[in-house]
């Protein structure tokens, strides 16, 4: 006899933010599903921290110019990607920008960084190696914080996937993935959270969003927020009072894809157009989107 | 298809006026985070002095003296508190292990309400645009919003105290 059929939704404060999960299809195993999904995100959670002292972001951060530091095959997976990222955009995309963060302030600063020494190390100073190794060539300091989420939500799906939930939804704030039923997908309007944009109905992939509309660091006389968010050429924090929205594939993606979005968009459609992913901008004057056009989107094509 | 070009696209921003979820009643919350445990109600009100010490040691407000702690028969607690921002509202549970760490945390409800600036048609007229939106109760539609939540600080905070509550009272 089929095991009858129904869905679960939960929410656990993670990755700095509420993460919720929902799954679907035969009840006996949803709860083991949503279970398995909230742990790998812990995983990945633990793995790429900046803030936990054990995790392979702060070794790698600990390591000096020369050292081999040797990480999980996860965080090597997003270091690969973050550095055909970094390449793909001519250096728009840049996780070795921790230090700009460190002084702004939206980072803890390291006991042992020294800033005015900060020779302004790139993402090609850190070597990848052989065997889940990697090497400072010059010494810098990263930050995932970029990419990390949107991998998090993709190794939650995994689980879900793993567990045979017929549909799955994770939601990590700005990174949502889903799989199974099209979802119709609500975006924040920058100037104002209470207002949703509908974006259209996906099938399966992900949406990522990038915003400072709920940054903590307000108040700069322009009226806008001081954001999270780096130009790797000038080395200091973006503002900007628009947001970006990235429907991709997978999460990890969606997720790097808006800060290139963001960083450089004279590239940008060429980058969006290789991962058969489209953006969407939203500002006070509206909403406009480039990019393809993905077969389950109905209800804007 | 043109993939390189910017197009507007004709989308109006919907206001709404309540964004809520409920996750679990309590009773589902226990029974998720101490499957098969029976769960004793050990309510109690922190003292004064005990309040300003959890405020003292967390930095966070103690809002409520009344705490709803649930004794679980393996020793563990469970503890039910609630963090209010400027637009929302979330109650949430922790599970605490027979020796006071943390076991499960889970969202029991989370509701974001925007009653004032809905109903004030200056703040619905600056994101609009061209299309008048109305003020829409739309807990039952929306279930996928891509874009930051409003309070892990918040709920962090609350951990944080329902922490310092466990050692200075229960422990």
């Amino acid at each position: 006899m089929p095991s009858p059929s129904s869905s679960l939704r939960r929410a656990r404060p993670l990755l700095g933010t509420l993460v919720e999960i929902s799954a679907s299809g035969a009840s006996a195993g949803l709860q083991a599903a949503l279970d398995a999904a909230f742990a790998s995100i812990e995983v990945i959670d633990r793995l790429m921290s900046f803030h936990a002292p054990a995790s392979d972001v702060s070794r790698i951060n600990a390591a000096g110019a020369g050292c081999a530091v040797c990480v999980d095959p996860h965080t090597f997976r997003v270091l690969q990607f973050a550095r055909e990222l970094g390449e793909m955009s001519g250096g728009a995309f840049d996780i070795t920008v921790a230090d700009v963060l460190m002084r702004g302030g939206l980072l803890p600063r390291h006991a042992a960084v020294a800033f005015d020494t900060a020779a302004g190390a790139d993402f090609r100073d850190l070597v990848l190696l052989p065997g889940d190794r990697v090497r400072w060539r010059r010494k810098g300091w990263i930050d995932l914080g970029g990419i990390a989420k949107g991998y998090a939500v993709d190794c939650a799906i995994g689980a879900l996937r793993a567990h045979g939930v017929a549909s799955g939804i994770v939601n990590a704030g700005g990174d949502l993935r889903f799989f199974g039923e099209p979802q119709p997908v609500h975006v924040r309007h920058p100037e104002a959270p209470g207002a949703l944009v509908p974006l259209g109905v996906f099938g399966d992939g992900a949406v990522a969003t990038s915003s400072g509309y709920f940054s903590d660091h307000t108040g700069t006389a322009e009226g806008s927020a001081a954001e999270p968010l780096v130009d790797p050429v000038r080395r200091a924090c973006v503002r900007w009072r628009q947001s970006v929205t990235v429907v991709a594939a997978d999460g990890m993606t969606a997720d790097a894809l808006t800060k290139i979005v963001r960083l450089a968009p004279r590239a940008a459609p060429r980058i969006l157009a290789r991962f058969g992913a489209q953006a969407f901008v939203i500002d006070g004057r509206g909403v406009r989107r480039c990019g393809s056009a993905m077969p389950a989107d109905a209800a804007l094509a | 298809m043109k993939l390189d070009q910017w197009v507007w696209l004709p989308v109006a921003a919907i206001s709404t006026s309540v964004y809520a979820t409920t996750y679990f009643s309590t009773e589902e919350a226990q029974q998720a985070i101490f499957p098969g445990e029976k769960l004793t109600p050990a309510f109690f009100t922190l003292s004064d002095a005990q309040a300003k010490k959890i405020e003292d040691t967390t930095d966070v407000n103690v809002r409520h003296k009344d705490i709803k702690a649930w004794k679980a028969s393996g020793g563990g607690w469970f503890i039910l508190d609630e963090v209010v921002g400027k637009h929302e509202f979330i109650t949430y549970a922790v599970g605490l292990h027979a020796d006071g760490s943390v076991k499960q945390i889970e969202i029991v409800d989370y509701r974001e309400s925007y009653g004032y600036e809905v109903r004030n048609p200056d703040w619905r007229r600056q994101f609009t645009g061209k299309t008048a939106a109305a003020p829409l109760k739309l807990e039952q539609d929306i279930h996928n919003i891509s874009g930051a939540t409003l309070s892990a600080r918040h709920v962090t905070d609350g951990v944080k105290r329902v922490l310092a509550t466990y050692a200075i009272a229960l422990k």
